[in-house]
């Protein structure tokens, strides 16, 4: 039979690094979405180690501040983009200053420098995906998706969602249920 | 970034590897000249799997939709993402090729700037993938 | 119908006919009984009127009697005893008579009794009157007297004598009455049935003459239906044939033997001499099926192959039908056929269908390998031009730098006609698969492909809802795509394009320049819009390959986007036609069938 299940990254995250702290016997404390205190003092093996065994869960340990800042700027827009329009996207550059109290120039820089890609078309990835998302997961028509995204009408959404991925919502979702039905079910 | 293209043609490989050397982001690019000497090396024990694969689908011996088939069979292999590289297709054909598990369809385009353009877009976005915890499954791009 | 076919059965008639004769048989008898009862009505009379004479007679003889008594008193004359005794004789002689006669009536035997009494005593007293008057002279007062008393007793007689004769008459009126009654009806009756059984007979002269006449005309009409089978047979070449199940008998007709190359009646009519001349491969084959046909009831066609003489071979279909005919007897008919001529023809024709077939695969692989291996070659041509300008432009004089940029132009030029001919190449039909498609799906995929373009132009488009069709979906998609693709392309710069696409059912294709087809009904899609428009006397030439009506510097493109167009419509079995008035828009009719 086929499963499908969504999943809550942050408490999935959150709950490894507490399981691999604990393997280790650190005490810790979450501060953060992604960010942890580690009470006692931590050697670089240690360290090694913790990263490790995390990058087997696709976890990182984000190395130094740019980093951390660059992480910060994708998950406010990740954060942004999924919650469905409960939060303003209209300017997300205002809206990351004013969050992260950095100029948005600043921000904009380092995230091109570190990611080699825009903020901009981060934010555009970001819908896109959740877009994808929507569309094969949830029965929800195009009008919707694009209302819930804060997109101005389905034209524009279609638009750029041709755009980004070379195809149109409809050509997309058809190949994803194209392909369920053709791929074997271990997939 | 680890990239393998297999292509049979020598123009080809070789504009492709001019064009990785100019884009900003790092990469390594390995190629090979037809579909069996990738499956060759793919296949072989803890042989380093690319972040990227580029096939192009008029290859002698092993063409790219055989590749294709067969790489998405093999356990080890079914996880990474794959662009389709080929001269122009119908649309038919295009969504036929993501239907049997290709991540990106690139059609090979007329000049060398274009070439730039859309292999650091395929690449960045393929990092994105890699780096922000996007559904892979999702992950299709046509150009 | 029903009820005349009840009269015109034969059962019917039958029985018909049966009542006739029984009505016939009837009415003898009640004559005869009509007659017997006229005899016992006369007899009747004849007696009744002889008791009566009989009677008068009694009383004539009684006055006879009574005479020659008073005469013999008178005169003592003995010639008046002569008709004394006489009458006495006569009257006795007659009573017994009578009394026999009128057995039946009681009354009367009783009055006969009565009036014998009277008479006996009458004669009595006259005997002894004369008796007496013998001895004596004669006494005047008892002569008198014996006058009255005879005057009285004649008179009493007389009496009973009318009332024997009244009695008489009105039993005879009361039998009369009877008879008359029955006498009266009788002939009413027969007359009835006189005519009832005159119809019956006419009737059936006329239905039995009219059989023979549609018997005659039947026969007839037979023999010359059995005139034009037979030639039919021989123009055809076939014959039909008879098989009686019951006592396996086969029946041939005479075009049979004639097939088979053999004179007329050349062999006995049996399975194993027509088996004979099949072809030994095909044999068993033939009485497979030859079991099967009397197994079931529907017809069976069998293909078979003949060997006649000095092994000529001929091509034969069989076609066998069971049947019951009317008398119930279980029968097979069928006709054999030589189909050799139309074999061969139609094997020569399945030869040229299949070299044309191969033929087109041929045109259309080339036509597509062509336009794809022509892109490599090109695809280099230009992506080393780019690498050149990009790298070594600088270094270029300004006629070098002019020179590759009118290479690159028609690199691009080629590059578009190239792609353009693959599109094209792409619209064949052989082996696309038609599935019933939403069209609106189709129109709204269509609008997504071009949401950008849309976007642009900010167009506005509206459509009626569009029916559910067989069709090639990928290819509707291209037709919906390119026309809306060319009304934004050819819209009136400075105004907003309005594409309205309009959906209603056709009665058959009023275009004058195609033909019906067996289709007849069709919807007809149209794709109006408010754009530049073209001059309609080039409505036609549009749909041609590569056909212009701008300058590449207006307008780029390279015109086969209408012929695409058209091959699609035309792999739908439909039309396409556009009418158009320069800068007063365009529309597109296209015609699908249902």
């Amino acid at each position: 039979m086929k499963l499908y299940f969504k999943y809550d990254r942050m408490v999935a995250c959150n709950t490894l690094v507490g399981e691999q702290l604990n393997k280790l016997g650190l005490s810790y404390e979450l501060v953060g979405p992604v960010e942890v205190e580690i009470k006692d003092p931590v050697t670089e093996d240690k360290l090694k180690e913790l990263n490790t065994a995390l990058n087997r869960y696709g976890i990182e340990i984000v190395e130094n501040q740019k980093s951390v800042l660059v992480q910060k700027i994708k998950d406010t827009i990740t954060e942004v983009v999924y919650s469905d329009g409960e939060l303003p996207v209209s300017k997300i550059s205002a809206y990351l200053a004013d969050k992260l109290k950095y100029n948005y120039g600043y921000l904009s820089n380092l995230f091109s420098d570190v990611t080699y890609t825009s903020i901009e078309n981060f934010t555009i990835l970001q819908k896109i995906e959740r877009a994808k998302q929507l569309i094969t997961t949830d029965d929800l028509t195009f009008t919707e998706i694009a209302w819930r995204l804060n997109y101005s009408s389905v034209a524009h959404f279609s638009t750029q969602f041709k755009n980004a991925t070379g195809l149109t919502p409809s050509a997309f979702q058809r190949i994803i249920s194209k392909r369920q039905n053709t791929l074997p079910p271990d997939k | 970034m680890f990239i393998i293209l297999a292509d049979d043609d020598e123009d080809d490989r070789q504009f492709f590897k001019d064009a990785f050397n100019e884009i900003k982001i790092k990469t390594m690019v390995h190629v090979v000249n037809d579909g069996a000497a990738l499956m060759n090396y793919l296949t072989k024990e803890n042989s380093q799997l690319p972040h990227l694969l580029f096939l192009d689908l008029n290859m002698p011996l092993k063409n790219g939709m055989e590749c294709l088939k067969e790489i998405k069979s093999i356990e080890r292999l079914k996880d990474i993402s794959i662009a389709i590289y080929s001269t122009s297709a119908s649309e038919e054909d295009i969504e036929e090729t993501f239907v049997k598990g290709a991540n990106v369809y690139i059609k090979k385009p007329d000049d060398f700037i274009t070439l730039k353009k859309i292999l650091s877009k395929v690449i960045s976005v393929n990092l994105q993938y890699h780096t922000s915890g996007l559904d892979r499954d999702n992950f299709l791009l046509s150009i | 119908m029903e009820i005349k076919e009840v009269f015109t059965t034969s059962f019917f008639l039958k029985s018909i006919f049966v009542a006739a004769l029984f009505g016939l048989i009837f009415i003898s008898g009640v004559t005869y009984k009509h007659t017997v009862d006229l005899e016992g009505s006369s007899n009747l009379v004849v007696r009744s009127y002889k008791v009566q004479i009989g009677l008068e007679q009694i009383i004539s003889l009684l006055k006879d009697a009574e005479a020659g008594r008073r005469g013999f008193i008178l005169t003592r004359d003995s010639s008046f005893l002569f008709p004394f005794f006489n009458a006495k004789e006569k009257i006795f002689a007659s009573f017994s008579e009578l009394k026999e006669l009128t057995f039946e009536n009681l009354k009367q035997q009783v009055y006969f009794d009565t009036l014998f009494n009277l008479v006996y005593a009458r004669f009595t007293v006259m005997a002894r009157s004369l008796e007496e008057n013998n001895l004596y002279p004669l006494n005047a007062s008892q002569f008198n007297n014996s006058m009255v008393l005879a005057q009285d007793e004649m008179t009493l007689i007389r009496w009973q004598i009318d009332r024997m004769i009244r009695l008489e008459s009105s039993y005879l009126e009361e039998q009369q009455h009877r008879y008359e009654q029955e006498l009266n009806f009788t002939p009413f009756i027969n007359l009835l049935l006189l005519f009832f059984t005159l119809v019956v007979f006419i009737f059936s002269y006329y239905k039995i003459n009219k059989d023979l006449e549609n018997q005659k005309k039947v026969n007839e009409e037979l023999i010359i239906s059995n005139e034009s089978i037979k030639h039919a047979e021989e123009i055809g070449d076939f014959s039909t044939w008879q098989w009686d199940l019951e006592n396996s008998k086969f029946t041939f007709s005479e075009n049979q033997y004639r097939l088979l190359g053999c004179e007329l009646n050349a062999f006995e009519p049996t399975i194993e001499n027509f088996l004979e001349f099949v072809h030994p491969n095909d044999r068993s084959y033939m009485i497979n099926v030859g079991d099967q046909v009397i197994a079931k009831k529907k017809p069976s066609t069998i293909f078979f192959r003949v060997l006649l003489k000095e092994n000529r071979l001929r091509y034969f279909k069989l076609i066998g039908k069971r049947l019951t005919d009317i008398q119930g007897k279980k029968i097979i008919i069928g006709i054999t056929m030589d189909i050799t001529e139309q074999k061969l023809s139609s094997s020569i024709l399945e030869e040229r269908n299949r070299q044309l077939e191969l033929s087109n695969k041929e045109l259309a692989s080339f036509n597509h390998i062509a336009s794809h291996d022509l892109q490599e070659p090109l695809r280099k041509i230009q992506t080393f031009i780019s690498r050149i300008t990009e790298k070594e432009m600088a270094n270029m004089s300004p006629a070098g730098k002019e020179y590759f940029s009118k290479i690159q132009t028609s690199a691009k030029r080629m590059r578009v006609l190239i792609d353009d001919l693959l599109a094209f190449s792409r619209m064949n039909k052989i082996e696309k698969v038609f599935e019933d498609t939403d069209l609106n799906v189709l129109l709204d995929n269509a609008r997504q492909e071009l949401a950008q373009a849309i976007e642009e132009h900010k167009a506005l488009i509206s459509s009626d809802p569009l029916p559910v069709l067989s069709v090639i979906p990928f290819q509707i998609q291209q037709l919906f795509t390119n026309l809306i693709s060319n009304s934004l392309k050819y819209s009136k710069p400075g105004v907003v394009p309005i594409i309205k696409i309009q959906c209603e059912k056709a009665a058959f294709n009023l275009n004058s320049n195609t033909h019906p087809d067996t289709h007849h009904r069709y919807y007809k899609i149209s794709f109006i819009d408010n754009g530049l428009g073209f001059d309609q006397k080039y409505a036609e030439n549009i749909f041609l390959l590569f056909y212009r009506l701008h300058q590449d510097s207006e307008y780029p493109g390279t015109g086969i986007g209408l012929s695409i167009c058209k091959k699609i419509v035309e792999n739908h079995y439909g039309f396409i036609s556009a009418s158009s008035k320069v800068n007063e828009g365009a529309t597109f009719n296209i015609l699908l069938p249902e």
